[in-house]
């Protein structure tokens, strides 16, 4: 676009014998910016490379690391559909999401409503918000793994409230609780911060005006500021949606290893088990190639939800 | 800001519960972040049973030999060694690779740059994760398996689609008659970027700088299974929950060893708390 309107007229200044060459220059320098090259390729090699090399893999047969792979057409994907582990994970994913993500952008919204309107200690409370942006998966998973063991903080607090203590990572109905409860303590603040920092260009005449008008916070939040981030949020619902879709297997890696009985077993984590546990690597990559597409769709959906309405 | 405080003391309790509501949800929330963090602070100074019985109860003593058997047990100070070097070095790479692209790409005109732009711009998408078993071969093939030089070389991959939309909108904002005085004055493009461009980016190259800083310091799954658990290469991230013992952790000493990796982290988040939040900031915002 801009390069539309800056065109080409600053050339003109310096005389007929610069014209043409700066304008040589320039049509070399439009056919490729050669500097992004060693990026380009970089980034190919590191990056496109081994997902291309993913999708290839799907459609091998390649039941161990020393084995030859030999071509499998769909067969992968058909054990893939016929594995009820497959769909124990499908189930766990769906529910880490549709649990999790709602809860985690509701909740990281009111707070970056209420920190916006700069109550007291809202700079603490923007420090503290922080916190779990800095912490990496190991630490935050141990932290965890010692307030949720049976005689953790968590156990430690509700033994004197007259409660039963539980094995929460141990136990398979809790389990998977647990491992969003971890995922929601470390999304809820930095998905806030970015949120925060859209509702602070909300411009505090029209939310005075709001206010006059007799609109109380419920309806400012939910009227007013909702809408005009709504496009924002939906940016960082689908940041949040990828990170609960893939990284969290390190959280499940960290703490459960898909148990107990594959209770805690995403679709993440069976790519990862499939690969590097049972070397099963023609299924392990048909999963990928599943998750792909499932994380295509649902940033697909995402947008169509949280889509821009004015 | 007062102005706004005041209206909102004059409203009835009725407008107010959205206030409310946020307010107490986002106490609750803030103590949730401090809780773990006072508890597992005390507890990296206590034994095991005196963490359960008391687990908040501050430290009767503060004994360091946790640390000192964190360290000795899980060879800490060699990890923490091996997690600077590859953090530095990717950094260092990662800088090398964008900034001339970023340049390239805020000259160019062309459609071509458009389309390159895009990929760095899609680079979002990638699963990385669920690439990791070719990455892994990727590493095999380069005779590069089980060392750091490998991770080295792939975080700054994992890091260029970010750093090269920051680096680049930055560069577009220095206007185009500067760069074409200098190279009327007969600079090539590398002297071009490197004293036109370069001074002016510095707060960009500053935010790339933190933003991968943390996520190469804090990365996992990668140094795990690329690098492995040779002592002598593996990264704090991975020497960590060596720790965690299936048959009776000693969490005092699992405490003191977490503690022990944050350290670099809240060092740097302290002295640059201003430039970390506008890095974690623009790192989403931009992507």
């Amino acid at each position: 676009m801009t390069a539309l309107i800056d065109g080409r007229p600053n050339a003109v200044g310096d005389g007929k014998t610069a014209a043409p060459r700066t304008r040589r220059r320039g049509t070399v320098r439009d056919r490729f910016p050669g500097l992004a090259l060693p990026a380009l390729i970089w980034y190919a090699v590191f990056m496109i490379g081994p997902v291309v090399a993913m999708f290839v893999i799907a459609f091998l047969s390649w039941p161990g690391m020393l084995t030859t792979p030999t071509p499998a057409g769909l067969d992968n994907f058909a054990r893939v559909f016929a594995d009820e582990t497959f769909w124990t994970a499908t189930l766990n994913s769906a529910i880490q999401i549709v649990v999790g993500l709602p809860i985690m952008i509701g909740l990281a919204f009111l707070l970056a409503f209420y920190v916006v309107q700069k109550p007291r200690g809202h700079r603490v409370l923007r420090y503290l918000l922080f916190i779990p942006a800095l912490i990496s998966a190991p630490a935050t998973a141990m932290v965890f793994y010692a307030m949720l063991n049976p005689d953790g903080l968590v156990n430690g607090f509700l033994r004197p409230l007259g409660l039963e203590g539980n094995e929460w990572l141990a136990d398979p109905t809790t389990a998977l609780g647990a491992i969003i409860a971890v995922e929601l303590w470390s999304g809820i603040g930095y998905s806030a911060v970015l949120i925060a920092s859209r509702l602070d260009g909300v411009e505090t005449e029209i939310v005075q005006a709001a206010r006059l008008d007799g609109a109380n916070d419920w309806r400012l939040a939910w009227r007013m500021y909702w809408p005009i981030a709504r496009d924002f949020i939906g940016v960082v619902a689908m940041l949040q949606f990828l990170s609960m879709l893939f990284n969290s297997a390190q959280t499940v890696l960290l703490l459960t290893q898909g148990g107990p009985e594959n209770a805690t077993t995403t679709l993440a984590y069976l790519i990862y088990r499939k690969a590097f546990v049972e070397t099963d690597l023609g299924y392990s990559q048909a999963v990928g190639v599943v998750l792909f597409v499932i994380g295509l769709l649902g940033m697909w959906a995402i947008r169509r939800t949280l889509r821009a309405t004015h | 800001m007062a102005q706004r405080a005041a209206v909102a003391r004059r409203l009835p309790l009725r407008d107010r519960i959205g206030s409310i509501t946020s307010g107490t949800l986002a106490w609750i929330y803030a103590a949730l972040l401090v809780i773990p963090f006072y508890y597992f602070i005390v507890s990296s100074f206590k034994t095991n049973e005196e963490i359960f019985e008391s687990p908040l109860s501050l430290p009767t003593t503060f004994d360091f030999s946790n640390f000192t058997t964190a360290i000795q047990q899980a060879d800490l100070g060699l990890a923490v060694a091996n997690s600077a070097l590859t953090t530095v070095a990717a950094l260092v790479l990662t800088l090398l690779l964008a900034l001339p692209a970023s340049f390239a790409l805020a000259r160019a005109r062309g459609r071509a740059g458009k389309i390159v732009e895009s990929v760095f711009a899609l680079g979002f998408l990638i699963p990385s994760f669920a690439a990791l078993f070719p990455t892994f071969l990727l590493a095999a093939a380069l005779g590069l398996f089980h060392t750091r030089t490998f991770v080295i070389f792939l975080l700054p991959a994992t890091a260029l689609p970010l750093s090269i939309v920051i680096l680049t909108s930055f560069m577009r904002t220095i206007p185009r008659e500067l760069e074409e005085a200098a190279s009327m004055d007969g600079a090539s493009s590398l002297q071009v970027l490197r004293q036109v461009y370069l001074p002016i980016c510095v707060p960009g190259i500053a935010t790339v700088l933190l933003l991968n800083f943390l996520s190469f310091w804090n990365a996992y799954l990668y140094p795990l299974i690329l690098i492995g658990p040779d002592t002598a290469q593996r990264t704090i991230q991975v020497a960590l929950p060596t720790l965690k013992v299936d048959a009776g952790t000693d969490y005092g000493v699992l405490m003191a060893g977490t503690l022990f990796t944050l350290l670099p982290v809240y060092l740097v988040y302290t002295v640059l708390q201003r430039q970390m939040q506008r890095a974690l900031l623009s790192g989403a915002v931009k992507g």
